[in-house]
């Protein structure tokens, strides 16, 4: 296979410009973020959240699944990179890739769970959430820290943290690109759309699933690691805390499942209002987040990006 | 030589009931084998047991002679079968060009584009090449039923199966599918086709296997089944 | 030990009272509406709140604070229902969409409660005369046999209403087939108000429970509760009262017992596991019969 196909269709020429255009723009303006002494804190936690949300799509947006417990693999990627700099004094850029690694594990140990859905499968997930933080928790303090958490010491280096989000983010964004032009993410979609159909179709219904869902797993829990890294601290009650899961699902959902741009613009608006939001109003932040989250749903259902498509469906092919 | 599709003793029970009494039956390439049976004989669970969806409590499933029962379902698919549903069950939120990719996602021998243009051709032939861009959901029921059509001749299987392919279409659309129905066994496919409607089937097939109750009651020519009274009993009740 | 082990039976069969009118009041909603309330613990949890206003600004008992949350709740509920599922039933996928929905509405209701009350545990500080009453060998509080008592007398008003009244039969059937019910010409919009303002009414009489039952309750004690609610209703089958109200007290008597036998942050993982244990063994529930092909 070439690496750019060839652009046989001049509506995959329009397409793969705005992948170049919104892609390019995005990383000249990450890229400069330190360099001009912007807001270094608030644009770390953007990426994260556009991570965080693109892999959540390919889990709900490709392949039909919620994860409530989303912030297992989050958590758990955070847990292994602070245990790994700590307590066996890895190297940070040694001990990211490990909480990869353990996002992946997790992701292999929660697969039998593929096979449920809908509210079934929601409902499995935050338990077993649940159960990964109590695990956690209840794990020797000396390998945890109890209830105090890890603290990473004097390894802080919120600029190199900053880029090394970036490369995740990019990467996260580049897998996502090529999953959903890839004959992967058409068999992933047609499982979503009808699993049993699919698989009278010649599709290996239980591989694609499992693919899909290493894929939605393994960025997370790099989030985690990185952001352990930047904070400089890790407890179970804010790496397995529910708003995280509730964030990256209310972000992808309010920009639009199953589109690429969708998670970004979600999460580039609600992060943006967010911000506004708990700078006015530090003490309503939660109640409008959770009234915002209500509005979403009643009102914009198909998120900002699914929205405009389903206005205009002539444009799907041309928006990434 | 073995025939293109086979069952023996097939046989599925639900609970109590059995759904799925023994059943054998074959069609050889180029043949159509009409399966009749008014609602609840069993013809929609041996299609399903067939292609692998179900897992019959006895009986083998055959294809080209080789041994295909307790498969599951995608690769009974690749071992050459293709069908349709009585509901149609497209891929909603696909264009009807991915709808189509879909059965030859694993065809690393091809490249996108060669596959997109087949599909291409395929979607032209069932006249819906101007929708191609368009999702599946956005058709109409009978434009649906084309579309599960040309997705199921795709990969080219030797072996389709057609549920109930002319419930709810309208007239002028049964006549265009009717040819298109020809054209595959023309091609050399063993067709099996179910529908309760006796005309087509008897237009359609070179043979006809009557269901009731989960067993094969009437098997032969259509001249035959036209006439046998334990088809006619089963029809218009005792 | 046997002691120890009566204890557990006895908080068990108190606690899964409780339990049991949580699932109940869940599985009826999600049961007639398919919708899946995420904010059910906060439900709860705003019950117990209105349990201590009334205690503590106007020196009402808990006792009276029942019917007052049930007839406000009731009303909230009905409310609620108009401004939230019809549109939501509108979506692509209603069932996971008011997953998301209820989620929302559990940080807002979570949030509007943590304003009001800030972030301290609350209690209620009512004491019943005898403050606890001896079974054989050991000590029960008279609150929490209250509340068993309750529980008992409206699962029990409850299981009536539903099998014995024309408007309970009709539950019931919303329950099992919602098409054929609308062709049998019941409004079913009115019905599903009505199920949504029942189960809210339920809720809140569950939450002045809970502050009869638990030492406390906080702004965040919601999820608790909701998680506790899942467990019980996977575990009774969804949309089945009769087997929500068994799990419930199942659930309570398990967890309980337990606690005897474990260390606390062992036993909440039996929840949990019982949850997931139960939707890959037996998703139909205790009561139901195998689904499976």
């Amino acid at each position: 296979m070439p690496i750019l196909p060839r652009l046989r269709d001049p509506a995959d020429r329009i397409y793969y410009t705005l992948v170049v255009a919104i892609g390019g723009a995005l990383m000249i303006y990450f890229a400069l973020v330190p360099v001009l002494g912007l807001n270094v804190a608030f644009h770390f936690y953007l990426m994260l959240w556009i991570t965080m949300a693109s892999a959540f799509n390919v889990s709900s947006g490709f392949s039909g699944y919620l994860p409530f417990g989303y912030v297992a693999f989050y958590g758990v990627g955070a847990f292994t990179t602070a245990i790994l700099v700590k307590k066996a004094a890895f190297p940070v850029f040694l001990a990211l890739p490990f909480s990869g690694v353990a996002g992946l594990v997790l992701a292999l140990l929660f697969a039998p769970t593929l096979r449920l859905s809908g509210i079934y499968f929601g409902i499995v997930s935050l338990a077993l959430a649940g159960i990964c933080r109590l695990v956690i928790t209840n794990m020797p303090e000396e390998i945890t820290g109890g209830s105090f958490g890890l603290q990473l010491g004097s390894r802080a280096h919120p600029v190199q943290a900053f880029y090394v989000m970036m490369a995740v983010m990019v990467a996260a964004l580049a897998v996502i690109l090529w999953l959903s032009r890839s004959r992967l993410g058409k068999a992933l979609r047609a499982t979503r759309d009808d699993a049993e159909a699919a698989e009278m179709m010649g599709i290996n219904v239980p591989r694609v699933r499992l693919y899909g869902w290493l894929v939605a797993a393994f960025f997370p829990a790099l989030c985690g690691g990185v952001e352990a890294w930047y904070t400089n601290v890790v407890d179970t009650e804010t790496a397995f805390n529910t708003l995280t899961t509730a964030k990256t699902v209310i972000y992808a959902v309010a920009g639009g499942l199953g589109t690429i741009t969708g998670p970004i613009i979600g999460s580039v608006v609600m992060v943006w209002l967010d911000e506004l939001i708990w700078r006015q109003f530090p003490l309503l932040n939660l109640l409008i987040l959770g009234l915002a989250t209500i509005a979403l749903v009643l009102f914009l259902p198909r998120g900002i990006v699914g929205t405009i498509l389903r206005r205009k469906p002539q444009w799907r092919r041309y928006v990434p | 030589m073995s025939a293109a599709i086979e069952t023996r003793g097939l046989t599925k029970r639900f609970g109590g009931l059995v759904a799925l009494d023994s059943v054998g039956l074959q069609a050889a390439s180029g043949e159509t084998l009409g399966i009749i049976g008014v609602n609840g004989a069993g013809k929609t669970t041996l299609m399903n047991c067939i292609c692998g969806l179900y897992r019959p409590d006895g009986g083998d499933v055959f294809i080209a002679g080789e041994r295909v029962t307790g498969q599951p379902p995608h690769v009974v698919a690749h071992k050459g079968i293709g069908r349709t549903f009585q509901v149609p069950r497209v891929f909603r939120k696909m264009s009807l060009i991915d709808n189509l990719l879909v059965p030859v996602l694993d065809r690393r021998a091809s490249s996108d584009a060669e596959l997109t243009e087949r599909a291409e051709e395929m979607l032209a032939r069932m006249q819906l090449i101007g929708l191609r861009h368009n999702y599946a959901e956005e058709l109409s029921g009978g434009q649906q039923k084309l579309l599960e059509m040309a997705r199921m001749l795709m990969p080219d299987p030797p072996i389709v199966m057609l549920d109930e392919p002319f419930a709810g279409v309208h007239p002028v659309l049964c006549k265009f599918m009717i040819e298109r129905i020809e054209e595959m066994s023309g091609a050399g496919k063993a067709v099996l086709l179910i529908s309760h409607d006796l005309t087509s089937i008897y237009r359609l097939s070179s043979r006809v296997v009557a269901l009731n109750q989960g067993k094969i009651i009437a098997e032969g020519g259509v001249a035959d089944i036209r006439g046998n009274p334990a088809v006619i009993e089963a029809y218009l009740g005792a | 030990m046997d002691q120890l082990i009566l204890n557990g039976i006895v908080n068990g069969l108190i606690v899964g009272g409780v339990y049991a009118l949580i699932g109940v009041s869940l599985t009826l909603l999600y049961g007639v509406l398919r919708v899946v309330n995420f904010a059910h613990g906060e439900f709860v949890i705003a019950g117990s709140f209105l349990a201590y206003v009334l205690f503590s600004h106007l020196g009402l008992p808990p006792l009276l604070a029942l019917p007052i949350a049930a007839i406000a709740f009731f009303a909230a509920g009905w409310g609620l229902y108009y401004v939230l599922i019809p549109r939501l039933s509108r979506s692509d996928d209603p069932e996971l969409m008011s997953f998301l929905m209820f989620y929302g509405v559990s940080i807002a209701a979570a949030a509007g409660m943590l304003l009001v009350f800030e972030a301290d545990s609350r209690s209620i500080d009512y004491t019943f005369t005898p403050i606890s009453v001896p079974i054989g060998p050991i000590y029960v509080s008279t609150a929490r046999l209250v509340a068993l008592a309750i529980a008992v007398a409206i699962s029990g008003a409850l299981a009536m209403f539903l099998f014995l009244t024309l408007p309970g039969k009709a539950l019931r059937a919303a329950i099992m087939n919602p098409e054929a019910i609308q062709i049998m010409g019941v409004d079913i919009v009115r019905l599903s108000a009505f199920a949504f303002a029942l189960a809210s009414a339920l809720a809140g009489v569950t939450g002045v429970l809970v502050a009869l039952v638990f030492p406390a309750f906080n702004a965040f004690s919601g999820p608790d509760y909701t998680i506790i609610a899942f467990i019980v209703v996977v575990l009774g089958g969804l949309g089945n009262p009769v087997g929500a109200l068994l799990a419930g007290v199942i659930f309570g008597l398990a967890e309980q017992l337990a606690t005897v036998f474990l260390p606390q942050s062992l036993a909440q993982i039996v929840g949990f596991a019982i949850l997931v244990a139960t939707i890959f063994l037996r998703p139909t529930g205790i009561l139901g019969s195998s689904a499976r092909k």
